[in-house]
């Protein structure tokens, strides 16, 4: 016993097995019997399964009966988890802040393996700190907050332009914000385009036509997002347009800000692969040749009658670009069924290191093969060489791996440099909107699977090549996830927040100043209170971090869900627990 | 490093192979290949340097022809590439390649030319004789008294000269790409005891166990299930036509010898018994039996070597068949009373088409009759301990 008080509260402790993944090395049996003993815990069980849907009714229907104000399960990591019960609290009538996860098997039996005592110690030390926290626990209402249904799209190429008419077609009005002179971006700069060479110009043009069409959204080119204040639902944007009498700011309020800034094509640096030379070409510029080209193909003035194609050209390389753009294989494949069609007889060597031809891009692979192309698979380390012949002509040394590594000399009258997509530089819009950027520079997703287009930034999502290398239909994916995701945002009026946010006690503020600069997210201002200055928390810009908390002199900002009074409980709790085992 | 020929697959287009660019290099065919071991793998590593164009070395694979186009290959391709069509595809460009008079390259990549080559060769040879014809006796079928022997032996012979040189020339100039390839010299086939010894069981491989025993293509059909009966295995319709067509030329050319040893005057009639007839008869008969089939199994594309037919596959075919054919009429019509006047024309034909096929020789699929042994002799050499 560890000498606390009955407080009144009626607190329901579950120790789970967790199959047999915790039961193994903690003596469940015992941790529950401690368990029973503590104050104002009235029940204390071992369930095999916590997570399982016989025990989360029984849960429900303890709570019921038994009038329970507190819920403590010791089983796995509150990632896992913590939802879970929070949601057994909440069906059963229990304020779901009033739940406590204790982890016993990360941070317990799997760590203890082979000290069955000390971990079965360790589980009673940590869920008594876990009762001690719940005991001390308030209920908490989520924070609303009402939202403008109104959503920035930055970025006017393909995903911006399609998720501008997704946006209006739920009813959320858009503005479109490009910060070139035309928009359409890279697309509309493209004719026919895989995987179904419709012209990628006209699919511009036709999202052009009907955005313009639409009189919920509002377009600017030659605009740029200068300025963000406000919180999640309410964002003012300041967006200033680049005219030519000068600069002009308007400022906008938004619900939620759609990122579709689009990618840069990899620039090869002078030399490589012959670049530089007359006749190597990047793919965007051959794309460019090929849509131009009227009967014969020919490069100034000189026919073309044989290709060859160096993939993985800055990709997927030790130093510098290690990731694969995946979309440059499929669209140098394309060009080269185009070239079969529009000019047969045009040789065709494709020079890759892996053909990632993925889903129906196959069959686009089969048909250029069958189309005459031929494809020699070079060795990583031995990648192909671009000589100049002494008559002027251009010829590619490659070693072949499926003719028995024979080094080959291909002379040919032209040399396409299959290049992936790099990351845009745009450092000003990274900083304004705190962006995470990834190790290879595109911006990060929370959550690659379950939340591919949220951001850490309430309210502010990404869509298309920002992100990563894809293709049009990807990237329109991402921007229409992008338009559902907005709509769960703001198409009620409201939303709800997590409670768990910073709070200060005006009382006791003396308004050092220190918290203001510690919170990484602005959520701390100053305002008037009673005759002096206080610092005040936004719930709907604060993340419940913390971070601000120890900053304070005078003790003034409390976390809810985590005040001081309930960490300083858990961990006297803790040690007390220690104390009594020695 | 070797440098590519951009132009080799449209070259090799023209001589079919149709559906080649579908490989994608699997390999599938190799494992399946009976004939593909250590030293020669393939159809696949045949088909790469195609797709990748290096000419020289492709006509300097002797696997080219140790292939005998049973097909397995183009069953098991997942990419319906028909590999094996391919493999008789190389063997025509090869032909092609190696004959400068363009002759073969014309019939094979022109129905038209191969048509009128054909015919105007016949007509040519046959109005030819037709212009020297004498008497057509009616007292008995006289021949040669139609047609004088000499005229015949002497066209013949000149004929034969002439095609031998030429496939001589074109014979070292394959063997001479295959030496470069497999590393063969002067040397290592006659420097020393050891070296003729190891060429002569190449030789003797090549000719004796090979072109004449067909062994390889006897073992080839073992595994064939359901197993074939043996009056229409591949093997043995292959190597009647084979035995078929050595047997007449060498009743032939022992009948000339007689005529010149003064034992025998040609045209003299002699029993059926008598043995340089007997030879023909039964030479004659086996060519019959093996075209037919042969004939039957293309038109009925009985298994998947033969999907596709050129043009003058038929007419390979069609020449051994004719000369065949007329061959027997000429023997019915010896020895059939009254005397018919129609074996004279039937004599006529027969002689043509036999100095046609003669003058094909290194223009046409017949090619194969003197390019395999020589392929087959270097692949008995990479058999041979060093």
């Amino acid at each position: 016993m560890t000498g606390v008080t009955p407080t009144g509260r009626r607190i329901g402790v579950y120790i789970c097995h967790c199959g047999g993944n915790i039961s193994d090395y903690v003596d469940v049996a015992a941790v529950r019997d401690a368990l029973k003993d503590e104050p104002d815990v009235v029940i204390s069980d071992d369930p095999i399964f916590a997570c399982s849907d016989g025990t989360q009714h029984d849960m429900i229907d303890n709570i019921q009966q038994d009038h329970l104000d507190g819920l403590v399960v010791a089983s796995c990591s509150p990632k896992l988890h913590q939802v879970t019960f929070r949601n057994v609290a909440k069906r059963a009538g229990m304020n779901p802040f009033a739940y406590t996860q204790v982890n016993i098997r990360e941070q317990d039996s799997w760590a203890h393996t082979h000290d069955r005592a000390g971990a079965t110690a360790k589980a009673i030390g940590l869920i008594r700190a876990g009762v001690a926290k719940t005991r001390l626990s308030d209920p908490l209402e989520p924070l609303v907050v009402q939202t403008q249904p109104r959503t920035l799209v930055v970025g006017g190429g393909v995903t911006g332009l399609r998720t501008a008419i997704g946006l209006a077609d739920v009813g959320i009005e858009a503005l479109l914000i490009e910060r070139e002179a035309d928009f359409g971006g890279w697309v509309a700069k493209f004719g026919a385009t895989f995987p179904n060479d419709a012209s990628g110009a006209q699919e511009i043009a036709d999202l052009l036509a009907q955005c313009r069409a639409r009189r919920d959204i509002t377009m600017y080119t030659g605009a740029e997002l200068t300025g963000k204040s406000g919180s999640f639902g309410n964002y003012a944007a300041e967006i200033t347009l680049h005219r030519a009498d000068g600069d002009k700011t308007l400022t906008v309020d938004v619900g939620s800000i759609i990122v579709a800034t689009g990618f840069d094509s990899y620039q090869p640096a002078e030399g490589e692969f012959g670049y530089g030379t007359d006749a190597v070409l990047t793919l965007p510029d051959f794309k460019a040749l090929v849509d131009t080209s009227q009967g014969s193909l020919t490069y100034q003035g000189r026919p073309v009658r044989s290709v060859a194609y160096v993939y993985c050209v800055g990709s997927r390389q030790e130093a510098g670009n290690e990731y694969c753009s995946k979309y440059c294989c499929n669209a140098a494949i394309h060009a080269s069924t185009l070239v079969d069609r529009l000019h047969p007889g045009v040789r065709q060597f494709h020079l890759y290191r892996d053909i990632r031809a993925y889903a129906r891009n196959e069959l686009s692979y089969n048909a250029s093969r069958e189309g005459g192309s031929t494809y020699i698979k070079f060795p990583d380390d031995t990648p192909p060489v671009v000589e100049t012949t002494a008559q002027g002509g251009l010829e590619v040394n490659v070693t072949d791996l499926l003719t028995q590594g024979m080094e080959l000399t291909i002379p040919v009258d032209m040399v396409v440099l299959v290049t992936g997509m790099v990351p845009r530089d745009n450092t000003a819009l990274t900083e304004l909107l705190k962006l995470p950027l990834g190790s290879d520079g595109f911006y990060n997703e929370i959550h690659p699977k379950l939340r591919p287009v949220e951001t850490v930034v309430d309210g502010v999502m990404i869509a298309g090549c920002c992100q990563s290398p894809r293709t049009v239909g990807e990237s329109v994916s991402a921007g229409l996830s992008a338009v559902a995701q907005s709509a769960a945002l703001l198409k009620k009026g409201f939303a709800e927040l997590d409670p768990l946010v910073a709070r200060v006690d005006a009382d006791k503020c003396r308004h050092d100043g220190a918290c203001l600069t510690a919170c990484p997210y602005n959520a701390i201002t100053t305002i008037d209170w009673e005759s002096k200055q206080v610092a005040s928390v936004d719930p709907a810009v604060c993340k419940g971090c913390g971070g601000c908390v120890p900053y304070c002199p005078n003790g003034a900002i409390d976390l809810l869900g985590y005040t001081n009074a309930q960490m300083t409980a858990a961990i006297d709790e803790l040690i007390a627990s220690e104390e009594v085992m020695a | 490093m070797t440098t590519v020929d951009t132009r080799l697959m449209a070259d090799l287009r023209r001589f079919g192979a149709a559906e080649i660019d579908a490989c994608f290099s699997c390999g599938n065919c190799t494992a399946i290949c009976p004939l593909a071991d250590d030293d020669a793998t393939f159809p696949r590593r045949i088909i790469r340097l195609a797709q990748v164009g290096l000419p020289d070395e492709l006509i300097a694979s002797k696997e080219l022809w140790t292939c005998y186009q049973c097909g397995r290959c183009t069953d098991r391709c997942p990419q319906q590439a028909d590999p094996s069509e391919f493999m008789a595809t190389a063997r025509r460009w090869a032909i092609a390649k190696l004959d400068k008079t363009r002759m073969a390259a014309a019939m094979y990549t022109s129905l038209w030319a191969a048509a009128v080559i054909a015919t105007v060769w016949a007509v040519a040879f046959a109005l030819f004789f037709a212009s020297t014809r004498a008497e057509e006796s009616r007292a008995t079928l006289a021949l040669f008294d139609f047609i004088p022997n000499t005229l015949i032996h002497t066209v013949g012979l000149v004929l034969i000269i002439v095609v031998f040189l030429y496939a001589v020339f074109t014979i070292v100039m394959l063997a001479r790409g295959f030496a470069r390839k497999q590393g063969v010299t002067a040397k290592s086939l006659f420097g020393g005891a050891a070296a003729w010894k190891r060429t002569w069981r190449a030789f003797w491989y090549a000719i004796g166990i090979e072109a004449l025993g067909q062994k390889r293509y006897r073992q080839d059909c073992e595994d064939d299930q359901p197993g074939e009966p043996l009056y229409r295995r591949r093997w043995l319709i292959h190597a009647l036509t084979v035995w078929g067509f050595l047997g007449l030329f060498a009743a032939t050319i022992l009948d000339y010898g007689l005529d010149i040893l003064g034992l025998k005057a040609t045209g003299t009639a002699v029993p059926i018994w008598y043995p340089v007839r007997l030879l023909g008869t039964v030479a004659g008969l086996c060519l019959i039996y093996g075209v037919t089939f042969l004939a039957l199994r293309r038109w009925n594309r009985t298994k998947s070597g033969l999907l596709v037919s050129q043009p003058t596959d038929w007419l390979f075919l069609g020449m051994l068949f004719v000369i065949g054919l007329t061959g027997f009429l000429i023997e019915v019509a010896l020895y059939v009373q009254p005397v018919q006047v129609w074996g004279y024309w039937v004599f006529l034909i027969h002689v043509a088409f036999a100095m046609e096929l003669v003058l094909f020789l290194p223009f046409t699929k017949l090619a194969h009759a003197m390019y395999r042994p020589v392929a087959l002799f270097f692949y008995g050499l990479a058999k041979q301990p060093a």
